[in-house]
């Protein structure tokens, strides 16, 4: 019979009371303690010396500065960068996990062909000269995807498509995009920021702002001064989360008509008496809310009582810098109207172009001839362009490429857009991780890891300044990747389509010196700062508003809410292996994800906690299991995106399932911009 | 027992009205402290996490329903009920700074300490800790990794404080009266919304001494004299009254 470590330590530690003077113990103890940790392999530290380095995060909605501790060189641990104006010392919890992604087991290390069904390693060469030849080939049939809307990787990217003839160059889905349209409509032109710290009152209608939403680690830094300062938050939403958490109040609000409710309120404050006569536009604005949206009937949209809405008008009225900020629960989704709907009653308010207001802020410069202008890159819609792939509405592309981005994961009408992919003749991604979309492409030709190149980020939506970061690389790649900016360069000028740039750097310091910043001063630390704003005039009913499509309750199926938590990933990344710990007990169990509902829903239903159920829609399906959470609206369903992911890793795969697949995006006639942030689902037992 | 005193008593006081239960303070510390990334950590009765945070629930129906989120990290007790049960002395309170330290290499994992501390602020190693390849370069220089078969806790990143009066000295000034942000821990540095305040309980100057003063400042289960070093705070009466009840419902938090 052996002994095991249990009844030994039983044994030993039962002896030890009253015997603590006798040496003879505390030797025997030594052994024990040396027996029991006596295993096979354990991770030895390094030393060496340590310093912090600037580096760039861009693994969630946001592109903030951070600091990246290193010791001897080695990347250890990451933490927000006190000088930038995007973090202010602050990290959210992707940026915290940021420096092990590194290592991450989803890396690719090295440039992969399609082989069968599976993937056969080729060099760089080959990869080089085999896309050169697809681009060719092409022409006008190439296509591009990219997730990363502040950096110059795309701007070259998009540059090369131009090159080749072809418009079809896409964004992810993102709130830039509507936001854009939704200043035009009111005669502006620029990119929409919020100057959250020097607002008086914050209305965040939707924005899970603290949580998911914008510049997380920026607004969580507003909101703690703010705290002292006495500024009210109020966040209005479908469901309470970490923001609703610490705002002042939670106003439940059913998920997707947050912008119905704005044009209540700007009813409400419209009707308020006040002589807004000599205003261009005024009159038929007024006239529109106030017939379109009285308060009894933005009452049974919203969910949100007469009186609730008339205090909010009132509160809004009174307070002296209130800034009102519209988002999806996920950050996406929303279309132009609906972002119109709040540029109104931020214009009503007096509050566009002004401090502690939303900022205009002017277009990142461009520097790479061929490419798009920023504005009709934001108006190309992704979500549309994937769908008529799919239905053969359009030529599926000959060539597409796909750039920090996992449209295989991330897009509504998930089906669809995984169809249209596979419809491309060839795909190729610069993914540095087997993200969904990588393990359907052609090619794969892995980009370097953050912190292994150059990058650069201009004023991330939501950025209440211009400002523009650019990092160095701070450790030698660690496989054999290389970054995407100088692959595109090379494959541009091997195919003959010259961009005017040798090297992604040369893109970067062209920017810069647009800016009037200075590159090596910026790749040092301390991102440039804008100081200008373009001043516009600006009207409401400059496009005349329209009532915002809203699908009806039928008594059977539940309203859905979805919501992102950083802590499990975005749209870009899955759970990263150091954020397992932070999914709580009751969002996970085993590998089932939960859904939210309230008793009374769950009641209504017949299911009880713990139950599993399948979510279902029109364009898909998903398994959870229910949790019972009184933070949610009656007939409304809380389902978190960020799990579900078929490639990836152990840490991340098959934990949950994705809910995109419920998400279906309509056109919005007049803007051709896909919205996809009301759906409707019905929950059965599974 | 009599309880240890000390001219610093480092201390920290959380501001549940700002906290979001985002989870960056977890993600932080795990990396800080070289804490093992763990695939499955939907079982909580397994997981190693020195730094969890709670869900709490005013526990009404919709629409009365309120929610707020608690971080706990080692409550660094005053007088701990951990130390005291330790058979080998692996766990003591006696350094100036008031924080109660763990040794590793001499933990028998006999885990009676665990059984003691009301916090569930101790988590036991069931799993040789397995970082994924080449992971292990992202080791920080600060914590040694320990082995299966042991107890571990938060020390309020102790490394840091060292490194601080090591600074200290190296500046020729006092390594015991440090200033204010000359040593903060991992967590509280990297908070979004500085819910997490750091500093010396017993120095009037420091921040969290006045806030811990505060007639909203509160700590966790005080009734049973452990004298936490961690205070919360919150204008909110039922997240005050739910510190001394413990996350009456709570699952998720114990261990075996
Ligand atoms: S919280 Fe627990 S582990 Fe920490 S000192 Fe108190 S009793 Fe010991
Ligand atoms: S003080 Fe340090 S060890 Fe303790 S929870 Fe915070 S980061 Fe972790």
């Amino acid at each position: 019979m052996g002994i095991d470590r249990r009844s030994f330590i039983s044994l030993v530690a039962g002896g030890v009371a009253g015997s603590l003077f006798t040496p003879v113990i505390w030797k025997s103890l030594d052994d024990v303690s040396i027996w029991t940790q006596n295993w096979p392999w354990i991770p030895r530290l390094q030393y060496g010396e340590e310093a912090k380095v600037p580096a760039l995060c861009k693994l969630g909605a946001d592109a903030y500065g951070i600091q990246v501790k290193t010791v001897a060189g080695r990347p250890v641990a990451a933490e927000g960068d006190a000088d930038h104006p995007l973090s202010q010392g602050g990290i959210c919890p992707l940026g915290a996990a940021s420096v092990h992604m590194l290592y991450s087991p989803s890396r690719v290390k090295n440039p992969k062909l399609k082989d069968g069904s599976s993937f056969k390693d080729i060099s760089w060469e080959e990869a080089e000269d085999l896309l050169a030849g697809k681009i060719k080939e092409a022409g006008a049939g190439v296509a591009m995807i990219s997730g990363d809307e502040t950096g110059s990787v795309t701007d070259v990217l998009a540059g090369l498509v131009g090159k080749a003839g072809s418009d079809k160059t896409f964004l992810m889905p993102g709130e830039s995009a509507p936001a854009a349209a939704a200043l035009a409509m009111i005669g502006g032109d620029g990119q929409v920021g919020y100057d959250i710290e020097n607002a008086s009152y914050v209305l965040l209608l939707g924005a899970d702002a603290l949580g998911s939403w914008g510049n997380v680690a920026r607004n969580g830094k507003a909101l703690g001064a703010s705290r002292e300062k006495g500024v009210k938050f109020v966040y209005v939403g479908p469901a309470q989360n970490g923001t609703s958490a610490v705002c002042d109040s939670w106003v439940p609000c059913a998920p997707g008509t947050e912008a119905v409710l704005a044009l209540g309120l700007a009813a409400v404050i419209s009707a308020g008496g006040r002589d807004r006569a000599s205003w261009a536009g005024y009159a038929d604005f007024a006239k529109f809310v106030q017939s379109a949206y009285a308060p009894e009937k933005v009452s049974e949209i919203t969910g949100v009582s007469v009186d609730v809405i008339k205090g909010l008008a009132q509160e809004l009225v009174r307070a002296g810098r209130p800034l009102v900020l519209t988002a999806a629960g996920a950050g996406q989704g929303l279309g132009a109207f609906e972002m119109a709907a709040s540029m109104s009653l931020n214009l009503l308010l007096e509050r566009v172009n002004t401090v502690g207001g939303v900022r205009i802020l002017p277009w990142s410069p461009k520097v790479v001839e061929s490419a798009p202008e920023k504005k009709a890159l934001l108006a190309a819609d992704l979500a549309g362009y994937l769908t008529s792939v799919a239905e053969g509405a359009v030529e599926a592309p000959a060539l597409l490429m796909v750039h920090a981005a996992n449209p295989a994961y991330a897009m509504p009408n998930l089906a669809k857009a995984q169809a249209a992919i596979d419809k491309a003749g060839f795909v190729v991604s610069f993914s540095p991780f087997m993200d969904e979309t990588a393990a359907m492409a052609d090619l794969i030709m892995p980009d370097c890891y953050a912190f292994e190149r150059l990058d650069d980020a201009y004023s991330p939506y939501g950025s209440g300044q211009p400002n523009y970061t650019v990092a160095g690389a701070i450790i030698k790649p660690v496989y054999d990747t290389k970054p995407a900016g100088d692959v595109i360069l090379s494959v541009a000028a091997k195919a003959g389509l010259e961009l005017g740039f040798e090297t992604f750097e040369d893109v970067v310091k062209a920017k810069a010196e647009a800016l009037g910043a200075d590159f090596d001063a910026l790749v040092e630390g301390g991102p440039w700062l804008g100081e200008e704003f373009p001043v516009q005039e600006l009207a409401l009913w400059a496009t005349p508003l329209k009532e915002i499509p809203v699908t009806a309750a039928d008594g059977k199926s539940l309203a859905l809410a979805v919501a992102f938590q950083l802590k499990v990933g975005s749209a870009k990344v899955a759970i990263p292996p150091f954020n397992t710990n932070a999914i709580r007990f009751n969002e996970m169990l085993g590998k089932d994800m939960y859904v939210l509902m309230n008793g009374a829903t769950a009641k209504n239903l017949g299911v009880k906690k713990d139950d599993a159920v399948k979510l279902s829609a029109a364009s898909g399906e998903c398994k959870a299991r229910v949790r019972i959470f009184e933070g949610v609206m009656n007939d409304t369903v809380v389902a978190p995106l960020g799990f579900g992911h078929t490639a990836w890793d152990d840490f991340s795969r098959g934990k949950g399932d994705n809910v995109f697949k419920l998400l279906a995006a309509e056109a919005e006639g007049e803007t051709g911009l896909s919205r996809f942030a009301t759906a409707r689902v019905t929950v059965s037992k599974a | 027992m009599q309880a240890k005193e000390f001219k610093v008593k480092w201390g920290m006081v959380v501001d549940l009205d700002k906290c979001t239960g985002c989870g960056a303070c977890s993600v932080a510390c795990k990396a800080e402290n070289n804490l093992p990334p763990e695939v499955d950590a939907s079982n909580k009765l397994r997981t190693n996490d020195w730094m969890n945070i709670y869900e709490l629930s005013n526990e009404k129906p919709f629409p009365d329903h309120e929610v707020a989120y608690l971080p706990r990290p080692c409550m660094q007790c005053g007088k701990p009920s951990c130390s005291t049960v330790c058979p080998v002395v692996a766990t003591l309170k006696d350094e100036e700074g008031g924080i109660v330290s763990q040794i590793y290499p001499r933990c028998i994992g006999c885990r009676y300490c665990m059984a003691a501390c009301p916090y569930h602020a101790r988590y036991f190693n069931w799993f040789d800790p397995i970082w994924p390849e080449g992971m292990e370069k992202v080791l920080t220089p600060y914590t040694s990794t320990r082995p299966r078969g042991v107890v571990e806790k938060c020390t309020f990143c102790h490394h840091r404080f060292m490194a601080a009066k090591e600074q200290a000295r190296m500046n020729g000034e006092d390594p015991t009266e440090l200033a204010e942000d000359a040593y903060i821990p991992a967590c509280a540095e990297v908070c979004p919304t500085g819910a997490i305040k750091f500093g010396d309980l017993n120095n009037p100057e420091h921040e969290v001494s006045k806030l811990a003063a505060s007639e909203n400042a509160f700590r966790l289960l005080v009734k049973l004299g452990t004298d936490p070093q961690v205070y919360y705070y919150s204008k909110r009466e039922w997240v005050r009254k739910l510190g001394d009840n413990y996350l009456k419902n709570a699952k998720g938090g114990e261990h075996v």
